[in-house]
């Protein structure tokens, strides 16, 4: 691993009884783009903001490049952040709003005028200079918190949810040049958010916290297709869950029918009760008695019937009774030679199989 | 008939009553204020300036510069004592908020006049505070408290500092407090994080307090009249006396135009600054 640009040691955080942050332990790399995801209330912005200096921790380290920051206050930390709600100067304009953290520093005025100049280049906003925020589009305003705070060149940039009030088209947008900007400043970004996909599309590694605690941390791939907890499953993507028993040789027993599950590892004695979760997306669906289309020959299969279906253009998801009584949820995608309304009947018979492969054991 | 059209016509009883009592009283001050006094000591129409010239006479311009300046004292009292009243109460009040502000305003429920008689009762020769003082052995003699300059400011502040806390405390209640972590985490000490982020801020309730405490204070009379002497006369002092004890309503009259027009430039530029969204409109 590359160089280390935070380590929290054993952080803890309660207001009174609640207890936000329970014992988190996270190592963050330089020019690491690391996200701590959860819904809210989950911790991560009590951890983010600890990072910032706005919360002190009730016990437990921060380690800022391997010093101690944990009571060093706000203003004299070495980071920055954008706020969920930008918090703009409304009294300055962009540049003025750009320029405050150098102005504080007392970095000369001529340093100051060419890094504001190139903060909003690099944002592309060197046409609305001597804007008021009052004047600006949210995506505008959204540029200049960023540029505010990496004018100053921190070693660690902290993101509170910056596109959660934009909408959803620019917010794409935005992911990717976020992502490109990152890449091209080389700063540590510690991005919040409760947003799964945005998480996963730019992270280098996400942090799943879940009640004050980190539930599983990784990179995107790892975190999604091998999630170690039914938390984690069910908070990235959707899941299917199936109850199953170990039994001898990885195989488990789901209802009467027994599979073999190459993620089982070592770990599960033999009659132990474990979950298996299924990704909607890893689910294949044909015509009981037809000619298997999308079901190849090593599946696990089921039989089962549709239950409900839901239109969505490029696919359908379909919720599926199985034989025992329990549901599936299955995602298809449209095709060449198929459109998603042309397909399937509500209470139709079908065959359901996926790769035993990818069915991932929770503990 | 439209039901727009209909209502319209309620503009009349308010607008009669305004037209009546407000504005031709007003009007009859005007005109009175170009007349003189008869040998009786009535009051008589006519056109002449003398009152207006007697205004800025030698004799009367101290009045008005004292009344300027007890009231900007004022002001700055009031911004001084109720700036940190209103942060603490918008800030922290938490659940109690709703309870300090009422606790701020019944005071102000009772009636100008009575709660300066109070403040005589307190700062009299043989008021409380003297008595207290001498009881105590701090000094021999009563400490000179009332008829003082400090008697009448500070009587004015305690009449008029909540016109000063409400506004304040509207515009920082509006403020979004991550607007002040931005001015800390952009390496600003907590001082001038305040001067450069949270006054700037909230400088539209700091405008309307200022205003709103001037106006009234710059024409107070009852504070200079019962914690002042012959030394701290203002200018509703003035105006009082010509109506009720030398009986020149004439020369009283031009006072009080020369007032409003002073305050009312004062009011105009308030009222544009809060029409374009920068002052609290209270």
């Amino acid at each position: 691993m590359a160089e280390e640009a935070i380590r929290i040691e054993n952080v803890t955080k309660r207001f009174g009884d609640f207890v936000a942050v329970d014992d988190v332990d996270l190592s963050i790399a330089q020019g690491e783009f690391f996200s701590l995801l959860g819904p809210s209330g989950c911790g991560k912005t009590t951890t983010l903001r600890m990072l910032a200096g706005f919360e002190v921790p009730t016990a437990g380290r921060i380690l800022l490049e391997g010093e101690p920051v944990e009571k060093v206050p706000p203003h004299q930390r070495n980071v920055n952040m954008v706020f969920q709600s930008y918090a703009l100067f409304e009294h300055l304009d962009v540049e003025g709003n750009v320029a405050f953290g150098l102005k504080r520093k007392k970095v000369p005025k001529d340093e100051i005028r060419t890094r504001v100049a190139d903060a909003l280049e690099l944002v592309d906003l060197s046409s609305r200079s001597a804007a008021r925020p009052n004047e600006l589009s949210g995506g505008q305003r959204q540029r200049v918190a960023l540029a505010r705070a990496l004018v100053n060149q921190p070693r660690v940039l902290l993101l509170d949810e910056p596109l959660g009030a934009l909408d959803l088209k620019l917010r794409r947008q935005m992911q990717i040049e976020l992502k490109a900007i990152q890449r091209e400043v080389g700063i540590t970004f510690v991005y919040v958010t409760h947003d799964q996909e945005e998480a996963l599309s730019m992270s280098d590694r996400i942090a799943v916290m879940s009640d004050g605690r980190v539930a599983q941390c990784g990179p995107p791939e790892e975190v999604y297709e091998h999630p170690n907890e039914e938390f984690v499953a069910g908070f990235i993507g959707i899941s299917n869950l199936l109850e199953g028993r170990v039994e001898s040789g990885g195989r488990v027993r789901i209802g009467e029918d027994c599979l073999a599950v190459p993620d089982l590892g070592d770990g599960h004695p033999e009659g132990e009760m474990v979950q298996i979760a299924v990704r909607p997306e890893k689910v294949a669906v044909d015509e009981l008695g037809g000619e298997p289309y999308r079901i190849e020959p090593d599946m696990f299969t089921v039989e089962g019937e549709i239950e409900s279906k839901v239109y969505l253009g490029v696919g359908n998801q379909l919720t599926l009774k199985l034989g025992n009584g329990g549901r599936l949820v299955a995602l298809e995608q449209a095709t060449y030679r198929m459109r998603a309304d042309e397909q399937w009947e509500i209470g139709q018979r079908v065959r359901i199989g996926w790769h035993p492969e990818h069915c991932m054991v929770l503990s | 008939m439209s039901s727009r059209r209909f209502w319209d016509w309620f503009i009349f009883p308010g607008g009669i009553w305004i037209a009546l009592l407000f504005a031709v009283p007003l009007m009859l001050v005007l005109a009175l204020s170009f007349g003189h006094v008869d040998d009786f000591g009535r009051g008589v129409y006519g056109f002449s300036l003398d009152n207006y010239r007697d205004v800025f006479d030698a004799t009367y311009v101290p009045v008005l510069i004292r009344s300027v300046a007890y009231a900007l004292a004022t002001v700055i009292l009031c911004l001084l004592i109720g700036y940190p009243v209103a942060y603490f109460i918008a800030r922290y009040g938490g659940k109690y908020r709703y309870a300090l502000l009422a606790a701020l305003v019944i005071p102000f429920f009772v009636n100008y006049l009575v709660r300066t008689y109070a403040w005589v009762a307190l700062l009299a020769d043989q008021g409380l505070i003297n008595n207290l003082l001498v009881d105590w052995g701090f000094t021999q003699e009563p400490i000179q408290m009332i008829n003082t300059p400090y008697a009448v400011i500070g009587g004015l502040v305690y009449g008029y500092i909540i016109f000063m806390i409400l506004p304040l405390y509207g515009s920082i209640e509006r403020m979004d407090p991550s607007v002040v972590e931005a001015g800390k985490d952009l390496y600003g000490s907590p001082l001038q994080t305040f001067i450069h982020v949270t006054l700037p801020a909230t400088q539209a309730g700091i405008l309307a307090g200022c205003v709103l405490v001037f106006l009234p204070a710059v024409g107070d009379f009852v504070s200079a009249q019962l914690l002042g002497g012959p030394d701290t006369y203002m200018v509703g002092n003035l105006i009082q006396d010509q109506f009720f004890a030398a009986s020149n309503w004439p020369f009283g009259s031009a006072l009080t135009v020369v007032m409003m027009l002073f305050l009312a430039v004062w009011m105009v530029f308030y009222l544009r600054r809060a029409s374009k969204g920068e002052a609290e409109v209270l």
